[in-house]
């Protein structure tokens, strides 16, 4: 039997992909005032940049509520008696609690295991994908356990932002808060160490900041998945996949977009690179 | 949702229940925020202890009235408050229980009302109340909620959902309220517990009790954002901040302002509150001996509590380190100029030493930079060739480990810090410094200060010239048309950022037209004009 792959939206893995895969994905929910969207479900991105131009206050981003992840656990429980979620790292967002507490509350018989990612975005989602994959071709929910374990520290990402404005107002600006009230325009390059945004670099031009993505991911020596993805600069992101593409020919790299939910905590203009694999 | 039109003892029991649990799921956070010399040691935790009193004794009001449980709950309040911001937020519900008293529920306006009282109330009890704390957030959320009942609805849930909304905008000005909390970077910490308390009623109003369970509450943004970065503070000079003391008297014909105005005598920070049978008392002071013994013939003492505040400084100072990426590595970087100063600060050089071309600091003044700053490895950032030689004498002076990055100009300056990477080790850094300071190129224009003839050039007394990278190449009469003469001599076509610093002697006006001109010519720059205020050169500018 199959064991089932689950995951909150917040990891962007692209729907067709997670179709594919058998992944089911939590979605979280982004609220205009009273206005509520179902993270890529009742909204894709573009639609959310849209609002996001008009609306005026900020909008908010939720996890699902307890009952929605317990009844997804107790339909999956219907398939197979052995599910892996695989969470948004718990320093950002109360996704893991959730995925925790609402195993307590299932009526159905089933063993559940759940991770911290500690890690967002592509990160998360390649980690998910690595899982789900493995999972296809029949390994069982140790093994996957211990996969998942392993890829956590095989996992890293770089994104430059627009701003940091959004990762400010949203209470996740982490350390990256070392980066705040730069009196030049530059652009911030952050990733994420131990479950947290890293400050890493700053670039003088969107070009240079590129060109750091580039380089962080050629860093890397062996690439099991890679992804390149964006907010609202879909040409950005092709030129950026396309030079990757002839540097790691076979790779095959994810083009995904960052979720509503994602994109109201880094606003417009995020460009991101999401590798698992092995450096030096 | 049906409009909720009043509330009773009931509501204001459990919505201020909600509001403790809600308040203790980041009173840690709000710990972190305390910036001394502020007042208080921990915030979060003292509002937090404070609310637990207040809703312990809001269960033994006589009845379910409004009038009723909210004076429970003052008095709860009252004798449960810990520190400066508990005794403030005890002057709240004090206000609060006397709007109301008398009745058994409350409308939205009442409501507002009572907000206001609390607010004038929480002023009172101050001899010298400072804006930019919890105050401007009680006084700025009940004005927004008394005119959002005035003028847009009487229901309960929008009339405190503008109160929220106003109160988060109040915490994160209070930095430009309060120099101390613009030089920390941080809001007011009880500001936000009084947000975060307001947040919690609006949740429990809205009965989102799956939100107050699994979500945290958000630290509020500060407005202004971080330029002093915390290796400097943990610099900062040791000032023994004494004991904070905190007790209640009770005793008979008890006279609060009275007592206030004896105890400034006898510290700081002192906040006397009460009636004439139970006073609350919390006073700054090197000596708390005198001050018990001053009021132990008024009455008795009570949950007496006194704590060393040198000892909880250095606590939050090892609470800070944890908020910053560990930053072992401090830069010293020399600059003149106050807008260049804050460039450079806000890209994370940990001290500044003024000086420059024609203020060469000596090698004491970069050794006593360099012995100032927390760690035990500094990168010296001379920006000016005649500055880089005294750097290098550093190292022979102290045991700290200097690197000196040799940079000689101001953009090769902060292309380096640009490139100081926080993963990275100092040696690294070192490296990727000077990499980065060579890809740069600087102009620079000031005034001639005699006539000469130079590299080919006849130059007059007071007429603008042109440097490229340290070399004399133009000469004219505006500093305008030099900065675009000098420029001309690039290929600026490959060139992807410009950036123009510009003196005191020049003004916005004529430097962003000179940044314009360069726009419009080549499509592909990002130009960006920023005030240096540098003394004697009218133009500074990057080109990479």
């Amino acid at each position: 039997m199959t064991v089932k792959i689950v995951t909150d939206s917040l990891g962007d893995i692209p729907s067709d992909v997670a179709q594919e895969l058998g992944i089911t994905i939590i979605p979280l929910t982004v609220h205009f005032g009273e206005e509520v969207y179902r993270d890529g479900v009742d909204l894709t991105t573009e639609q959310f940049y849209q609002k996001l131009l008009k609306s005026k206050a900020l909008p908010t981003t939720q996890i699902a509520s307890l009952g929605v992840f317990v009844q997804t656990y107790d339909k999956l429980a219907e398939e197979s008696d052995e599910i892996l979620v695989i969470a948004n790292s718990q320093k950002m967002s109360a996704s893991h609690e959730a995925m925790v507490e609402a195993v307590g509350k299932m009526k159905r018989p089933c063993r559940v295991e759940v991770i911290d990612s500690q890690w967002t975005v592509m990160a998360q989602g390649l980690i998910v994908i690595a899982a789900a994959k493995a999972a296809k071709k029949g390994a069982g929910i140790d093994e996957l356990a211990a996969l998942t374990e392993k890829n956590i520290s095989r996992a890293d990402v770089r994104m430059a932002f627009e701003t940091l404005n959004y990762l400010e107002e949203g209470g996740r600006i982490g350390k990256a808060r070392a980066f705040l009230g730069s009196r030049l325009k530059v652009t911030p390059i952050l990733g994420i160490r131990e479950g947290e945004t890293f400050p890493f670099s700053r670039e003088h031009s969107r070009a240079r900041a590129i060109d750091h993505l580039y380089y962080f991911a050629t860093s890397f020596s062996h690439i099991d998945e890679m992804a390149v993805e964006h907010a609202t600069t879909p040409k950005e992101a092709d030129a950026l996949a396309k030079r990757l593409k002839s540097q790691f020919p076979k790779t095959h790299i994810y083009r995904t977009m960052v979720s509503p939910v994602i994109g109201a905590h880094v606003g417009p203009r995020v460009l991101g690179v999401a590798v698992l694999g092995d450096r030096g | 949702m049906t409009p909720t039109k009043s509330i009773d003892g009931q509501d204001l029991r459990e919505m201020f229940a909600a509001a403790a649990s809600w308040l203790e799921k980041s009173s840690a956070d709000i710990d972190a925020l305390n910036v001394f010399p502020v007042p208080d040691g921990d915030t979060g935790t003292n509002m937090l202890l404070t609310m637990r009193s207040t809703v312990e004794e809001s269960q033994l009001a006589a009845d379910h009235s409004v009038s009723s449980v909210a004076k429970a709950m003052s008095k709860g309040a009252l004798v449960g408050a810990r520190g400066n911001s508990g005794v403030i937020l005890s002057q709240i519900f004090s206000g609060l229980s006397q709007a109301v008293d008398g009745k058994d529920a409350i409308t939205g306006k009442e409501l507002a009302d009572a907000l206001a009282k609390a607010s004038t109330v929480a002023y009172a009890g101050l001899s010298n109340p400072v804006e930019g704390t919890i105050l401007t957030v009680i006084r700025e959320a009940s004005e927004a909620a008394q005119a959002h009942a005035a003028t847009v609805s009487d229901d309960i849930v929008s009339i405190v959902e503008a109160t929220v909304n106003a109160a988060k905008e109040s915490v994160a000005k209070t930095p430009t309220l309060l120099p101390v909390l613009m030089e920390a970077g941080v809001v007011d910490a009880g500001g936000q517990g009084l947000y975060t308390i307001l947040e919690g009623v609006l949740h429990y109003l809205k009965g989102e009790m799956e939100q107050l369970k699994l979500r945290r509450p958000w630290m509020v943004a500060s407005s202004i954002p971080l330029t002093a970065k915390a290796p400097q503070m943990v610099g900062a000079e040791e000032v023994p901040y004494g004991y904070c003391t905190n007790f209640v008297i009770k005793g008979e014909g008890l006279n609060p302002d009275k007592l206030r105005k004896r105890l400034e005598k006898r510290g700081q920070s002192v906040i006397v509150v009460g009636d004439d049978s139970a006073v609350r008392v919390h006073i700054h002071t090197l000596d708390p001996g005198d001050v018990v013994s001053y009021v132990v013939p008024l009455g008795t003492l009570h949950q007496i509590n006194i704590r060393n505040m040198d000892e909880q400084y250095r606590d939050f100072i090892e609470m800070q380190k944890e908020r910053m990426p560990a930053v072992e590595v401090a830069i010293v970087a020399v600059v003149v100029g106050e807008g260049l100063a804050n460039v450079f600060t806000s890209l994370g050089a940990t001290f500044i030493v003024p000086g420059g071309q024609t203020m060469n600091p000596s090698t004491k003044d970069l050794l006593q930079a360099v012995e100032a700053v927390v760690s035990e490895k500094v990168i010296i950032l001379p920006n000016n060739k005649n500055i880089v030689l005294t750097a290098n004498q550093v190292q022979s002076l102290t045991k700290k480990t200097i690197e000196v990055v040799p940079t000689t100009t101001i953009p090769q300056g902060v292309a380096a810090l640009l490139a100081f990477d926080y993963e990275a080790d100092m040696e690294t850094n070192a490296q990727n410094m000077n990499k980065a300071k060579a890809a740069v190129k600087s102009v620079e224009v000031t005034r001639a200060v005699r006539s000469t003839s130079l590299g080919g050039l006849d130059i007059k007394k007071k007429q603008a010239i042109g440097f490229l990278n340290g070399d004399l190449v133009a000469v004219g009469d505006k500093p305008d048309a030099v900065v675009q003469d000098v420029l001309a001599r690039l290929n600026l076509d490959e060139v992807e950022v410009i950036t123009i610093y510009y003196g005191d002697d020049t003004t916005s006006a004529e430097a962003e037209e000179v940044g314009d001109a360069l726009d419009k010519q080549h499509s592909q720059l990002q130009v960006e004009v920023v005030q240096g205020g540098q003394p004697y050169y009218n133009y500074i500018v990057s080109v990479e």
